[in-house]
């Protein structure tokens, strides 16, 4: 059963007071490439409906609608009739599972990657003698104390290191 | 004209071909692009940004932060203009969090004030049309395209504020422009389906298996895209789907750049054509370019 959560509805109205103006009309599931894929399975007006309703325990326990299967394809939030800023609440959904650990790994390597190196993807020998034969300079990445401090004030290296010790 | 170039991950760690033509067509082009020490990720709008919003929009101001140049900065990956863009968007629609972002970028004796404008290569590209169509050397005759926006070239268009979202034009001027075809085809404005990679790697094959069904089935003899994450699930994926479903997908995927470079007279060869994993020869020979 679920529960009905007044203070997580009102975190997520606060944050983005747009969550109010839905009326459910499910234009955005008629546009979602993915609900057509998954016949429905992936829903995001159900997504919508659940913070509204405030219902925490489906949106960040048990996920269901999955938010991680959006593909960020926005086309949602622009046919949306009332703008309603959907990915913007689905961002904040994801946020929330993230500060609880529940996420998909390959979210929390690109995280690694990005606290170790500061970027995504680290320089390989392969590809730096391969920037070299096409003439490409040499790329100086920003210096990784600076992107530490940065990642530890917003909370985001104890969320990363949290996980790993799970 | 000049810009700062912001690079990302992807293009220059991974597909540093695509910088390499990219680079060329601007040279060519007259436009200067200034390298910039310093830069971190982004970071990714599809990852990042989805775990941590707040972080995503620090390190991205951070990154804005470090641009000099009056005309701004300007990217070859749809995902880093999405984030800049976005960056600038939320700072400056909303002063606490302006506040805050300044906050953290202190403790590292950084200001972003949200004023660098930021712009895709494909974006200064289609400014520069009458340019590029005086430089055309070597007309892309025989080349159909199929033109890939991909969506974060595109929307949210309140954050892109570039071309429109659902009936684009831009990319397929530059295209004609270059003397080639541009083949309408259905599913044109969907997604590739590389972000749902990340969480669900057979829904992610599914999308672009529909999609290259498409292409296929409108005659396009090449794919044009201009995001590295759109690249990649094109041209690294046709093998998998192969093995998988039996298909015999053989399709050239080009960075517009390298469709621009051709046609200013590059050879493949400089421009590192031959690091495709889909070699473009056989396309070549065909249509006898």
């Amino acid at each position: 059963m679920s529960v009905i959560n007044f203070d997580f509805r009102n975190q997520v109205i606060k944050h983005n007071a747009s969550l109010s103006y839905c009326y459910q009309c499910s234009t955005c599931s008629g546009g979602c490439p993915v609900a057509l894929l998954t016949n429905g399975e992936y829903n995001p007006r159900k997504i919508i409906e659940e913070a509204i309703l405030g219902l925490q325990d489906k949106l960040i326990g048990v996920q269901d609608p999955n938010p991680w299967l959006c593909s960020t394809c926005q086309k949602c939030v622009e046919l949306c009739p009332q703008k309603v800023e959907l990915t913007e609440i689905f961002t904040l959904i994801k946020n929330k599972c993230f500060e609880e650990g529940k996420y998909p790994v390959a979210f929390h390597a690109q995280g690694q990657a990005v606290l170790e190196n500061g970027i995504a993807i680290p320089y390989s020998k392969a590809v730096l003698s391969r920037r070299e034969k096409l003439g490409l300079p040499i790329i100086t990445t920003a210096p990784i104390e600076e992107i530490k401090t940065l990642l530890r004030e917003t909370n985001f290296e104890q969320n990363i290191i949290k996980r790993e010790a799970e | 004209m000049s810009y700062d170039l912001f690079l990302g991950c992807v293009i220059p760690a991974r597909l540093p071909f695509l910088e390499a033509s990219s680079r060329k067509v601007f040279e060519k082009l007259g436009i200067k692009l200034n390298d910039v020490e310093g830069f971190s990720c982004c970071p990714d709008p599809t990852g990042i940004e989805q775990i941590d919003h707040t972080t995503w929009l620090t390190l991205g101001a951070r990154n804005l932060s470090l641009c000099r140049n009056n005309g701004g900065v300007i990217s070859f990956c749809s995902g880093c203009v999405e984030t800049l863009k976005g960056v600038n968007y939320f700072i400056n629609k909303d002063l606490t969090t302006k506040k805050e972002i300044n906050r953290y970028l202190q403790k590292v004796g950084k200001v972003y004030e949200g004023k660098t404008e930021v712009k895709h290569f494909a974006e200064v590209l289609y400014e520069n049309l009458e340019n590029i169509k005086k430089n055309v050397e070597k007309p892309l005759e025989g080349f159909k395209v199929a033109v890939h926006y991909g969506c974060h070239y595109l929307r949210p268009s309140e954050i892109i504020e570039w071309d429109d979202p659902f009936e684009p034009i831009t990319i397929d001027e530059i295209i004609k422009a270059l003397g080639a075809e541009s083949v309408e085809y259905d599913l044109k404005m969907e997604c590739c389906g590389n972000p749902v990679e990340k969480s669900d790697r057979d829904l992610s094959l599914l999308m672009i298996d529909n999609k290259l069904k498409a292409i296929e089935n409108a005659g396009a003899n090449c794919v044009a895209v201009v995001c590295p994450a759109c690249y990649q699930q094109y041209e690294f994926n046709q093998r998998e789907l192969n093995k998988r479903n039996n298909t015999e997908y053989n399709l050239p995927i080009f960075y517009l750049s390298e469709l621009v470079g051709l046609a200013f007279g590059f050879s493949p060869e400089e421009m590192g054509l031959n690091f495709h994993r889909i070699k473009p020869n056989e396309l070549f020979e065909s249509i006898h370019f």
